[in-house]
């Protein structure tokens, strides 16, 4: 159950973290110039242009403001709003807007120019997330852009969320986000995290019966510390459309007595799929589609042979207040793959509320999980039902639901197992989880 | 008689523009019929450099103005003015428009003009800061001093209100010294006597 003191953490986190988002906004220009005041504002704008950042690299956020803006009257308070928002997204020294006269009189261009930084240095916290049962998860990334398309990213983490093991160590990545054309990116990613176990992973390895059911698929092995290095490189077939290619060299060192290293190297390949539908009231629609799949093979040296395909599919539907999103997550693998390969359930995102070592501790081979959610301004509710397990074994269906408050990137969310007996609810609390 | 030699030659050929510039920027002013004074300062161009470019660019470019009348060469203020305008350039007809934003308790509504060349709009806004020189003592010879600035987005924010802008503020604003970027201009005339001054029936 949830102690009083996990309660009041939580309740305390969420309200600093709603608080620094309200301090964070921007003041809303009530007490500018009207735009009206503008001559220009009987025009109507033919064209948006942004110069001086490659267009394609625009998040789809700030490309839908752009869009909006096309078709509309010339708005100079909107069109300030517009370049803080590009200003503060792209880490820019400054975005200067220009007005040009449009293809036909009554119409204008504006063209809105980036001036960005010649090295700039960002600091984010993709993720963070206080777990009732698994603690807290976080990482830090550092990441520097020089001479506009190289980006030097330098990180630190502690995930005891995404796997069966708690993983803490650095990242770090190399990016060149040109190679011959903005299409093409190159990435060489470092990875060095030393491994924590759940006592309920340690005692299933202990077990015969557990042991020998993991033996058919090939038998697990513990390790301490796993370093991966991953070259790739990303092309975008269309702006909506990434296929990546490259590989991995990860090698796990086992725990005692063994202390012997073993590899898991892969070939990685995946193809991403993102498009967003804006609608003309004011609604809009997303869709999300990847798959992945890693082939370990001796023709790379690795110890560990396996395949692994990892799909997953979203859509999402907002229309004013309301959003319901709908995310199916599906994975299979084949062959004897090391645990942080495995599939897991109960994560945050992933049949919330269920803990995963009661589930499997060891991670499964085969995975399928759907989740439903329904937002209503910053009050969701949601419905998780999902399956894992592995070669031999007959799927069992769970499913939890789950209430919470989602506010920016912060939430916090509790969700129910659905089972029978007691009731035991988990807490999570954090924010881009 | 004043001998012209070769120093006092080239020294003359040196000031004349410095001269020429300060007689242009001249400042002048005349009465309407309700005894309201209006200043005149043909040579004074603040439509120009980096207020021009982005004007251009098409931004609303606000200009804060002062006119301040006293009797002891601008040492004391008797009475004074303070007025913000909008300016803003149409990108297709080439021409400018402004409007005159009052202060809250003084007017509810903007006036404005539009289709102006440059120096038109410029006249505009000092023909429309006026000050009603029904305070000055009868007889009593006066200064006046005309300041305008460039507006900064962080003095904007301080002046506009919902009911209006806010007069305290702009008052503040003008009492201490504008940005080192900011461009401001000022002007002063006097002594001079309300009598002297030309009529006229606006």
């Amino acid at each position: 159950m949830i102690s009083n003191r996990h309660r009041l953490l939580a309740l305390a986190f969420f309200l600093f973290c709603c608080l620094r988002v309200s301090a964070g906004t921007p003041q809303q220009p009530a007490n500018r110039i009207s735009s009206s005041v503008n001559v220009n504002s009987r025009y109507i704008i033919e064209q948006v242009q942004v110069i001086g950042f490659p267009a394609s690299k625009l998040s789809d956020s700030l490309r839908s403001k752009l869009q909006k803006l096309v078709g509309s009257a010339y708005d100079t308070e909107a069109l300030d709003e517009l370049a803080h928002s590009l200003r503060k997204d792209l880490h820019a020294r400054n975005v200067t807007q220009h007005l040009a006269r449009g293809s036909s009189p009554e119409m204008v261009r504006v063209v809105l120019e980036v001036e960005r930084r010649s090295v700039a240095l960002d600091l984010s916290v993709p993720k963070f997330l206080y777990h009732s049962k698994q603690g807290w998860s976080g990482q830090m990334l550092a990441s520097t852009a020089v001479a506009r398309n190289h980006s030097f990213i330098f990180g630190l983490v502690s995930d005891g969320d995404e796997l069966t093991e708690r993983f803490t160590g650095i990242q770090a990545a190399y990016e060149n986000l040109h190679v011959g054309t903005d299409l093409l990116r190159f990435r060489f990613a470092f990875e060095d995290y030393h491994q924590q176990w759940n006592r309920a992973t340690t005692d299933a390895l202990s077990d015969p019966t557990v042991l020998n059911a993991a033996l058919r698929t090939g038998a697990p092995e513990l390790y301490r510390a796993r370093r991966n290095f991953q070259p790739s490189l990303a092309y975008a077939l269309t702006p909506s459309l990434v296929v990546t290619g490259g590989l991995s060299f990860e090698r796990l060192q086992e725990t005692l007595p063994y202390l012997q290293t073993e590899g898991a190297n892969a070939f990685a390949a995946g193809l991403q799929y993102h498009k967003r539908f804006d609608d003309e009231n004011g609604g809009g629609r997303t869709a999300d589609a990847s798959y992945s799949i890693r082939v370990a093979s001796r023709a790379l040296g690795s110890d560990y042979l396996y395949t692994r395909h990892h799909w997953t599919g979203g859509y999402n539907f907002t229309r004013g207040r309301h959003s319901l999103s709908d995310q199916v997550t599906a994975g299979y693998i084949t062959g004897r793959a090391p645990l942080f390969e495995r599939f897991v359930l109960g994560t945050s995102s992933l049949l919330r509320g269920w803990n995963r070592y009661e589930i499997d501790p060891l991670g499964g081979h085969r995975l399928l999980h759907n989740s439903v959610e329904y937002r209503y301004r910053m009050a969701n509710v949601f419905y998780d039902t999902g399956s894992l397990w592995s070669h031999g074994k007959v799927p069992k269906l769970k499913h939890s639901l789950g209430i919470g408050i989602r506010h920016s990137i912060f939430s916090l969310a509790i969700a129910f197992p659905v089972r029978q007996g007691r009731v035991d609810p988990i807490l999570m609390v954090g924010m881009n989880y | 008689m004043l001998r012209l030699t070769r120093r006092l030659f080239l020294l003359a050929c040196c000031g004349a523009p410095f001269t020429v510039a300060l007689g242009a920027q001249e400042l002048s002013a005349r009465l309407d019929q309700a005894n309201i004074l209006h200043v005149l300062a043909p040579g004074l161009h603040f439509l120009k450099g980096k207020s021009l470019e982005r004007l251009k660019d098409g931004a609303t470019v606000a200009i804060l103005g002062q006119l301040t009348l006293s009797l002891d060469a601008n040492v004391t203020i008797a009475t004074r003015a303070i007025a913000r305008f909008a300016l803003s350039y149409d990108i297709w007809e080439e021409r400018f428009s402004v409007s005159r934003f009052a202060a809250a308790h003084q007017e509810t509504a903007a006036r404005g003009a539009s289709h102006l060349s440059p120096e038109a709009a410029e006249a505009w806004c000092l023909d429309h800061l006026t000050v009603d020189t029904s305070v000055l003592p009868i007889g009593r010879q006066f200064w006046i001093r005309l300041e305008l600035r460039i507006e900064d987005g962080r003095e904007g924010n301080q002046i506009i209100g919902e009911p209006g802008i806010n007069l305290t503020r702009l008052i503040e604003i003008f009492s201490r010294p504008a940005r080192a970027q900011q461009q401001r201009w000022q002007l002063d005339a006097g002594p001079l006597h309300l009598a002297d001054l030309r009529r006229s029936s606006s």
